[in-house]
């Protein structure tokens, strides 16, 4: 008996539900950085609302990645509905710390599908994960950094248009 | 001259089948057809998937629990597919059951290709 599903598609089931959670993780992603580079140009901190506009860009080409993948292997991509983003923060410093929460949450989930590649042996997708695990290594870098400079300027006087400034130039060199 | 051509009969393989029901496979259509409720349907693998999903999603616990008047029928209608099932509810724990053998039995076939024939040089 033929194995048609096989040669239909290279994803399993599972593989692939998971990689469509992935795709609306980061659809997610990128219109909640939308969201804060509108929060961010709003207040006046108009560094900090380019910065937010170029990850929402880089988040919608990561969605476009794992959908164009998942197309490929002969899986179904879902196109995602995202719903339920936040409008208002409650301090600019709030902005940041769920950038990172964000990011951090991200990289858990490339894990997670990192592991069921793993148990199933599929080490094509394996090696496809491996582009967005270097690349979670800049962005949390990034929103880790960004954070730090609350401490290390401060929030007090002119600190927070320092911080707004500096955000913008924020690069991660790979040692 | 006589014109001997004869259409090919297409041949099935059963892949798994119950008292209510059985599914074939066809691998020179590359598809399946389900025999249940009555009727021999044919599905390709996009409306297989479809239809397991489907089913699948059916909250049976929930119709078994409900106690208002509705009747216990759900109408199960694949996009892009031919066919439509109305069934009730004991048939959509007999269809579930069918899918889900089948969906091992598939599953079943899939590593023995793997490990039997794919690695065979």
């Amino acid at each position: 008996m033929k194995d048609i599903i096989r040669v239909k598609s290279l994803l399993s089931t599972d593989v692939e539900t998971l990689l469509n959670q992935q795709i609306k993780k980061e659809a997610l992603s990128s219109s909640i950085y939308l969201s804060m580079a509108s929060w961010c140009g709003r207040n006046g901190y108009d560094f900090s609302s380019d910065y937010f506009f170029k990850q929402a860009e880089e988040e919608r080409v990561h969605q476009l990645k794992f959908y164009k993948y998942v197309l490929d292997m002969g899986g179904m991509a879902i196109s995602p509905e995202v719903t339920n983003i936040k409008l208002e923060y409650n301090s600019f410093r709030e902005v940041f710390e769920e950038a990172l929460d964000q990011e951090i949450s991200v990289t858990q989930s490339i894990k997670n599908i990192a592991a069921r590649c793993h148990k199933e042996q599929d080490y094509v997708t394996l090696e496809f994960l491996n582009w967005f695990f270097k690349e979670q290594r800049e962005e949390e870098y990034k929103a880790r950094r960004a954070l730090e400079l609350f401490d290390v300027i401060g929030e007090e006087g002119t600190g927070r248009w320092q911080i707004d400034k500096n955000v913008g130039q924020i690069v991660y060199t790979e040692g | 001259m006589q014109n001997t051509a004869i259409a090919s009969p297409i041949h099935f393989e059963e892949v798994f089948s119950t008292k209510k029901g059985s599914i074939y496979q066809s691998d020179s259509e590359n598809c399946w057809y389900i025999d249940f409720a009555g009727k021999l349907a044919r599905f390709d693998y996009r409306n297989l998937l479809k239809l397991k999903k489907a089913v699948y999603n059916i909250d049976i616990e929930n119709i078994l629990l409900t106690s208002d008047k509705s009747a216990d029928v759900e109408i199960i209608f694949i996009c892009a597919c031919d066919h439509c099932y109305v069934l009730s509810l004991l048939q959509i724990i007999a269809l579930k059951e069918l899918l889900q053998g089948t969906f091992v039995m598939l599953d079943l076939n899939h590593i023995i290709q793997d490990r039997l024939f794919r690695l065979v040089v």
